[in-house]
């Protein structure tokens, strides 16, 4: 039936793709079916309910004034704040200094660090009674703050820890992508004594933009699902003030033990990354192209 | 470089003092970086009577160690993790490589059909497939198996490792399979015996990311495992709530979990950073 190279090409990808089928669109399929039926543990019979989970989703103003701008608001600084930090060590390790081994693993740490221990950790340091934050905000005469029982600061402490554990994953890409660039541009920009801020803004960013692009598509994606950090520092709190989108799926199935809500809710978010992702993709190929 | 050694920042400092602004902002941007890590690992040994006041008082201690590891679930956590990440990585590897090889070799409707789907299902949200994988998982009776928390950890790594593996495998020249394929080697044959050798670099940092990403893991474990197959990650987690004030206890189990994730980076960082330079 196919040619011997086609048979190849089928059975290398065939693996992957079995596993997708099952693990993946199966669950996706059957995510579906529940989100149009009342699949409540109750009700044994899931009546087929339409499309009245989605109405009470994009309806809901927790969801529409709360969890959505959350999402966005966290994807955007998260994005830009590893972006910024990881680019600005990149380029320091891109310069030969002595211990510059020594720094480039230490500045690595937070990549190995699973994002529930990170949690713990901020946790523990912005506790309110024993936290280190506030020892020594009191030494110096100003106020301790309950951290994270307030919804700014605890959206500030969620932001902080994740852009903790996301700029190594900024700073090795960039650096990977720094040491990549051609050496060229870099010496005639120095015989013609070009200011480093100069060199930056003309030189290196315009090369380095294609890579830029990428970590930021990748990690934008990422971000907009960030679900450990938040479910481990506030499980979503104060309130419902700094739940994001995969919480809120996670708690209307979970913990209301509605999961035809819950499914409804991860399919709407799916449907806006997926969006933003095509978005994102069309962009990279722009500027890889140009 | 030249450019490096003429001073452009703050040119009106002496050379020493420049170097010593450099050398004090470097200790205090890797300061920044250890420091949760450094505390989490003092409050790991203070007695519980001092674990409040960490900044103060001399006493050390390894019993909260002690203590953890005579938890029977935590032990247990730990094994099936590490026997989950070890496992999930292997799996990963066969899978992807394979699968990053054909997107890089072949081009044609086929292969753009192949990185179309894996870079739609890059973008769909963990939480969208594994909340109804909750049902899926129950109904194939794989909820709370080792089965059914590794095959979905290989499933995920499929797209993106296999974008990271076609990026290698496009900077290695064909011609040496070509040659192997004249030479009379099928293609399985110069695949596995020529691409996959000359790759490995980049397949031991996916290695490690694979493992470091399997361990970290939470939302998976958290879903689709109760109590048959505890992981170390949920485990601390439902300490955060049950234990809330053992705080000598839950530093004690996060530097343990952090320890085999150190090693592997320890021992694969070079492999990574010279993996990635694509």
């Amino acid at each position: 039936m196919f040619g011997e190279q086609q048979r190849f090409v089928l059975l290398l990808i065939a693996p992957a793709a079995l596993l997708m089928l099952l693990f993946q669109v199966v669950p996706i399929v059957i995510g579906a079916n529940a989100s149009f039926r009342n699949w409540a543990l109750y009700n044994p019979k899931k009546t087929w309910i339409g499309f009245d989970h989605y109405v009470a989703v994009i309806t809901d103003p927790a969801f529409l004034y709360v969890v959505l701008p959350n999402t966005f608001l966290f994807m955007v600084l998260s994005v830009a704040g590893a972006l910024v930090v990881g680019l600005a060590l990149a380029l320091l390790l891109n310069r030969p200094f002595r211990g510059q081994k020594l720094v480039q693993t230490i500045l690595l740490v937070p990549l190995m660090v699973a994002p529930v221990i990170a949690a713990i950790m901020i946790r523990w340091i912005f506790n309110d009674q024993f936290g280190i934050v506030n020892v020594v905000l009191e030494a110096i005469g100003l106020e301790g703050q309950p951290w994270l029982v307030q919804r700014w600061s605890a959206f500030g402490v969620i932001l902080l820890t994740d852009i903790w554990l996301w700029t190594p994953w900024f700073t090795l890409l960039l650096l990977a992508g720094l040491q990549s660039l051609p050496k060229e541009p870099f010496e005639a920009a120095a015989i013609d004594g070009t200011s480093t801020w100069r060199v930056f803004r003309f030189l290196t960013l315009p090369m380095l933009r294609p890579v830029i692009v990428v970590c930021v598509v990748i990690r934008a994606i990422d971000a907009f699902r960030t679900f450990d950090i938040v479910w481990t520092l506030t499980g979503g709190g104060p309130g419902r003030s700094t739940e994001l989108f995969s919480l809120y799926a996670y708690v209307h199935a979970f913990l209301n033990l509605d999961l035809g809500r819950g499914s409804a809710a991860a399919i709407i978010g799916g449907l806006i990354i997926l969006v933003i992702g095509v978005v994102l993709y069309r962009l990279v190929d722009r500027i890889a192209k140009a | 470089m030249a450019m490096v050694n003429r001073p452009t920042f703050l040119p009106w400092l002496p050379p020493m003092g420049r170097k010593t602004l450099f050398a004090l902002a470097v200790a205090l941007i890797c300061f920044a970086f250890a420091f949760p890590v450094l505390w989490l690992i003092l409050t790991s040994l203070r007695p519980e009577s001092g674990v409040y006041y960490v900044h103060r008082g001399t006493e050390f201690t390894l019993g909260s160690f002690a203590e953890v590891l005579s938890d029977e679930r935590i032990v247990t956590a730990f094994l099936n993790s590490a026997l989950i990440s070890t496992l999930a990585t292997v799996f990963s590897l066969v899978v992807t490589v394979s699968s990053g090889y054909m997107l890089s070799r072949f081009t044609g409707p086929a292969s753009r059909l192949w990185f179309g789907t894996i870079y739609v299902f890059r973008c769909v949200p963990y939480i969208s497939w594994v909340l109804p994988l909750y049902f899926v998982t129950q109904s194939w009776g794989l909820y709370d198996t080792y089965t059914g928390l590794l095959l979905p950890h290989v499933a995920v790594h499929i797209c993106f490792f296999s974008w990271l593996m076609k990026g290698f495998f496009d900077g290695i020249d064909p011609s040496m399979e070509y040659a192997a394929m004249i030479d009379g080697c099928t293609r399985w044959g110069a695949f596995i015996r020529v691409a996959v050798p000359s790759a490995l670099p980049a397949i031991s940092a996916l290695a490690v990311l694979c493992w470091l990403f399997t361990w970290n893991e939470f939302l998976f474990a958290l879903i689709l495992t109760g109590n048959r197959v505890p992981v170390i990650t949920v485990v601390m987690a439902q300490f955060v709530t049950e234990m809330g004030l053992r705080w000598n206890l839950m530093a004690a189990t996060a530097v343990m979990a952090l320890v085999p994730a150190f090693l592997v980076a320890l021992f694969g960082q070079k492999y990574v950073i010279r993996g990635l330079r694509i």
